[in-house]
């Protein structure tokens, strides 16, 4: 009766909830609560392995660039190519600015994410530039990248920007990933995404390389023109300073909840300001970054990506900041200074990391050598942690085979 | 007849916001541009999108078109990967109209 009714938390318990019912006094609720974590393991574990074999059908890619020029029409198809992979550079310095900035992104994606491309699978990259007369944007298409020449008034060419170019690309490995939907919270996040990895793109690819005290933290400082008195489109250091002049008015961005803007979701409010609330994480991502030092795409970007890789299109602030705490005490160690860098970032933008401590202890538990779990409640524990070892064993055996069968020539 | 003009969203949608409308009196015109207007919203007002969003695109921007004549008021509202080519006709007049 008691353990019919434990199923019903199948579907719906978060995997933190799951957790944090491991280490209830109850037997009947941890057991019901590991072998929820077994089946989701197991799901996923299907999930990943038939995303091998569905990818092992395409053939890559290789992240090959094709930029087109618009001639400032705004029809795409009409656009003549401007330069190819194989093809020599442009005349144009709009469409080597491009296919530069779509190189460097997808270099720092490989090299420091381990990510091929946007899909994780060789996904070609378009850029179109000229787009339109005087268009004061870069935008993503849903497949392509779209880059305006600006008015000359206010702003200059957008290909200018590398951390722009890197920002809408982003966007196309968040679609790829968790899919955030382009509203309310979870629309502030998947801006703040582009943001982040936008922003450490440009840090990879500077010469030399900048560490988080040398990075400027700025999105788009180089897309107005000389007359206009901004630094940037955006700051993550300082949300809400980037600029505050009379032709361009205030920067908007909040810091912290307590100003959370709340805005109708719609396109006149910015789909509930996805632009203007994501300078709260982008804040927590800087705060973090600087809390660890050295690189920013090393243990700040992992920990961003694989919270990144864990959420799902609804994933608001809240969630996603536990889901940051969970995974720096998984990947660098519990109560470590990347877990505790993540803690302080979010708390000082306002957001409590939910059960810190309760995270904290599952993660420690997790970590420990089998040899450390003896008997009583830790029983329970070990035959779990011994039935994912075996299944995480399983699966890396499954993905070796598929990836040797990815390997061989068709 | 009066066209607003606003713009909404994009990479500066935070500078965007700040911005005030851009306001067309066609009585301030001279004839043959207040024609030209008066023919361009026409076709516009009578174009439907040219695609249904895919939901997909980020940081496009949007653009709202308020047209108030004789008491009546009529928006149209379209974005970069959905307006139709007479949208696209009247939102470029309007850009290019140089008063505010």
């Amino acid at each position: 009766m008691f353990s019919n009714h434990c199923r019903c938390i199948n579907c719906i318990t978060p995997p933190h909830i799951l957790k944090k019912l491991l280490e209830n006094s109850d037997s009947r609720i941890r057991d019901a609560a590991l072998r929820t974590l077994l089946t989701t393991s197991r799901l996923r574990g299907e999930r990943t392995i038939r995303g091998l074999l569905a990818s092992a059908a395409l053939v890559s890619s290789q992240g090959r660039r094709t930029i087109s020029d618009c001639g400032n029409s705004i029809s795409l198809p009409a656009a003549t190519i401007g330069r190819t992979e194989e093809g020599p550079t442009s005349t144009d310095e709009s469409v080597n600015r491009a296919f530069v900035g779509l190189g460097k992104t997808r270099e720092f994606y490989k090299e420091a994410l381990d990510r091929d491309s946007l899909d994780g699978n060789g996904m070609r990259l378009n850029g179109y530039v000229h787009y339109d007369a005087s268009y004061n944007n870069a935008f993503w298409d849903g497949s392509e990248m779209i880059f305006g020449d600006g008015d000359d008034v206010l702003f200059t060419d957008f290909t200018k920007s590398l951390d722009v170019i890197a920002h809408e690309l982003t966007h196309g490995v968040t679609e790829f990933t968790a899919g955030l939907r382009y509203h309310k919270q979870s629309g502030a996040l998947n801006e703040s995404i582009s943001d982040v990895f936008g922003s450490l793109v440009k840090q990879w690819a500077a010469t030399p390389k900048q560490t988080t005290d040398q990075a400027d933290w700025l999105i788009g400082a180089e897309v107005f023109t000389p007359d206009i008195n901004a630094d940037a489109l955006r700051s993550m250091k300082n949300p809400g300073k980037a600029y505050n002049n009379p032709t361009l008015g205030r920067d908007p961005q909040p810091d912290h909840m307590s100003k959370y803007v709340d805005m109708p979701d719609t396109d006149a409010g910015d789909h509930g300001g996805v632009h203007i609330n994501s300078g709260i994480p982008n804040k927590a991502f800087y705060l973090t970054s600087i809390g660890i030092g050295g690189y920013a795409w090393q243990a700040p970007g992992q920990i961003w990506y694989a919270a990144l890789q864990a959420s799902t299109s609804t994933t608001d602030f809240q969630e996603f900041a536990d889901t940051t705490y969970l995974k720096a005490g998984q990947m660098y160690g519990s109560q470590g200074a990347e877990q505790q860098a993540v803690l302080s970032a979010w708390k000082e933008v306002g957001i409590r990391v939910s059960g810190a401590l309760a995270l904290a202890g599952t993660t420690a538990r997790m970590r420990r050598p089998m040899a450390d779990i003896s008997n009583g409640r830790d029983e329970d524990q070990a035959d779990v942690a011994r039935k994912i070892e075996q299944l995480t064993g399983q699966l890396a055996t499954l993905s070796k085979q598929v990836a040797n069968l990815r390997s061989k020539p068709h | 007849m009066k066209v607003i003009l606003a713009q909404h969203g994009g990479q500066a949608a935070g500078i965007n916001l700040n911005r005030p409308p851009k306001v067309i009196d066609s009585a301030a015109l001279d004839e043959p541009k207040a024609a030209e207007l008066k023919r361009l919203v026409a076709a516009a007002n009578s174009a439907p999108s040219s695609a249904a969003s895919s939901g997909k695109a980020r940081d496009e921007m949007s653009y709202t078109i308020t047209i108030q004549d004789q008491g009546r008021e009529t928006v149209l509202s379209q974005s970069d990967t959905t307006m139709s080519a007479d949208f696209a006709k009247l939102l470029a007049w309007l850009q290019r109209y140089p008063k505010n």
